[in-house]
């Protein structure tokens, strides 16, 4: 009888190892191409590596950063990144929440059919709507400024659905108890409802954010001229120009998923929620 | 305290930017590029002619079609099995523990916060002549080709898939995660005191249980997949001899890099519209939309 317990405690214990150790190798193997991609652009000599032990080894130095930095205008592009992310999200907070409000409260005529304009833009690829978007951003002279990269998501149908989703779960009462106080509906929308709509407008804002940040077929296709790359677009054209300096083009990655990785690591739960809420799935 | 009291101007404005990005950012694009799929369109004095289905017709003749066709399914159907088998295993595991798991999840999760052109080109990097890859092949006496293998014809697109695989397991990891996590506990405890085994319990509670998520995930996953082209774009550009070559890819270089093939590039974006329409339709179906709409 004791026997049997202890040999049922070892199996126990060797079976947690096991599982521990599958874990970590697969925890491992998720982090080992970034981890070689931040050591490649800490390393000075444009070499290639072939062991991890080998790039570990090399010396460090922070050259590729400066220049990428400075020469090659990665600097520029980050901010082009930051700011188109920014409008977008701007945009989608506002618009989204407005038209997911209306969806969720208001009774108007065509209503449904309306709603299913959202789903239905759900399901359309991108790319089917790329050749005549890239033609009317040449007619309205907007290829490479910045309104052919923000303008065109300022709403996005996800968006909508999210913040529709949201409201229609929250108590009507608190806006009724506004009405009878007198508070108009601009005053309702924006001060009473605005304020409990923080959860979902903040997942919302986390898609949006770094879905655009890390965009890059259509920034790609609208922009031809440094002046408005942004980080994924400038990283592409990058690479054709320096394809075997790995160590520059490691800086260049690098200064585009740093911030994001920075932002990962503290706000793990949010950007997991934000980004898996992008397939409609609660 | 009723709704119709409201004003009506007010909705007006509240869906007003909604309703003008759908007409003018989707409804007329999606019917400008239809119109375009049956016209022979020059590039240089932007003048369309009409072609009827000549667009079409050329299309299925047209060998570089049948090789992305097939490159995008090899690439859907081979990477998407394996994806959601390590998925589910990972999350299956994952979801006994509640200790390490928010680390795990994260670690899983980070390819996911990474942008697929970062992405590529570190495998670009792992996957060359002397890369990381072959290095490793070579101190196993593994063969190995020796060209690279992003520039090796029979290597490339494995070596992309195995690619999107890392890229995606995460994603569905954390979709099944929460999932299993709804799953009654105490389905498990009766099993367990019936004396089940665990590859019992999980044949029996966790895959039943877990199959609208597991078919959710199978259909974005397909979706996804279809549309494959940054990948391609920034680690081949659809070669070597097309061996990379997928759809998007296709239709990109059709309407970007080649003259007055945009007519022709908008009947292949249909096609692919329509492929992946009928796994949409079964998304909507899966998440119950209509459902949504009535209420």
């Amino acid at each position: 009888m004791k026997f049997t317990a202890k040999k049922f405690l070892t199996l126990k214990r060797l079976r947690t190892t096991i599982l521990y150790a599958a874990l970590f190798a697969a925890a491992a193997g998720m982090m080992f191409p970034i981890v070689w991609m931040l050591l490649l652009s800490l390393r000075e000599q444009p070499q290639s590596y072939s062991t991890f032990w080998a790039l570990l080894t090399a010396p460090t130095s922070l050259l590729n950063y400066t220049e990428t930095l400075s020469s090659d205008a990665f600097g520029l592009y980050f901010l082009n990144s930051a700011f188109v992310s920014a409008a977008i999200t701007a945009g989608n907070v506002l618009f989204c929440f407005m038209a997911g409000y209306a969806f969720a409260r208001r009774e108007f005529f065509g209503r449904n059919a309306l709603f299913i304009s959202v789903l239905v833009v759900l399901m359309i690829p991108p790319h089917v709507i790329m050749i005549p978007l890239y033609r009317m951003m040449v007619n309205f002279g907007w290829i490479n400024t910045f309104y052919a990269l923000i303008i065109p998501w300022l709403v996005m149908p996800f968006g909508i659905f999210l913040v529709r989703q949201y409201v229609m779960n929250l108590p009507k009462d608190v806006e009724d108890a506004a009405r009878i106080d007198g508070a108009g509906e601009w005053y309702i929308l924006f001060r009473v409802v605005f304020p409990l709509c923080t959860p979902i407008l903040t997942v919302l804002s986390i898609y949006v954010f770094l879905s655009n940040w890390n965009s890059f077929l259509f920034p790609f296709l609208f922009s031809n001229d440094e002046a408005h790359r942004t980080l994924p677009v400038g990283l592409a054209f990058y690479q054709g120009k320096q394809s075997i300096d790995w160590g520059h083009l490691m800086a260049g990655a690098s200064i585009s998923a740093l911030p994001i990785l920075t932002l990962f690591s503290f706000f793990q739960k949010q950007i997991i929620e934000g980004l898996t809420a992008g397939s409609l799935k609660e | 305290m009723n709704q119709r009291h409201s004003p009506p101007l007010n909705t007006a404005l509240l869906l007003a930017p909604w309703i003008l990005t759908f007409c003018v950012f989707w409804v007329y694009p999606l019917g400008y590029a239809l119109f375009l799929s049956f016209t022979k369109y020059q590039t240089l004095t932007n003048t369309a002619v009409w072609a009827g289905i000549d667009n079409y017709r050329s299309l299925f003749r047209d060998d570089i079609f049948w090789i992305a066709l097939g490159n995008t399914s090899v690439f859907s159907f081979g990477t998407i099995p394996v994806t959601t088998a390590l998925a589910l295993a990972l999350a299956v595991l994952l979801s006994g523990n509640s200790r390490l798991q928010d680390f795990f999840r994260s670690a899983y999760f980070l390819p996911s916060v990474t942008s697929v052109v970062v992405v590529a080109l570190i495998f670009t990097n792992l996957y060359s002549a002397n890369g990381y890859v072959n290095g490793l092949l070579r101190t196993l006496g593994l063969p190995y080709p020796a060209r690279g293998w992003l520039q090796e014809p029979s290597a490339a697109l494995s070596a992309i898939m195995l690619m999107d695989v890392w890229i995606s397991t995460g994603y569905y990891m954390v979709l099944l995660l929460a999932s299993l996590q709804t799953i009654p506990k105490d389905l498990y405890e009766a099993a367990e005191l019936a004396g089940a085994s665990k590859w019992y319990q999980f044949r029996r509670i966790t895959l039943p249980m877990l199959r609208p998520a597991l078919l959710f995930v199978l259909v974005i996953n397909t979706i996804k997949s279809f549309q494959i082209f940054v990948e391609i774009y920034v680690m081949t550009k659809g070669g070597p001899l097309d061996a990379t070559t997928t759809l998007i890819y296709m239709l990109y270089v059709n309407a970007f890099e080649k003259p007055d093939m945009m007519g022709y590039a908008c009947a292949l974006a249909y096609i692919v519209f329509l492929i992946t329409l009928v796994f949409s339709l079964f998304q909507m179906y899966l998440l119950q939309v209509d459902r949504a709409v009535g209420e």
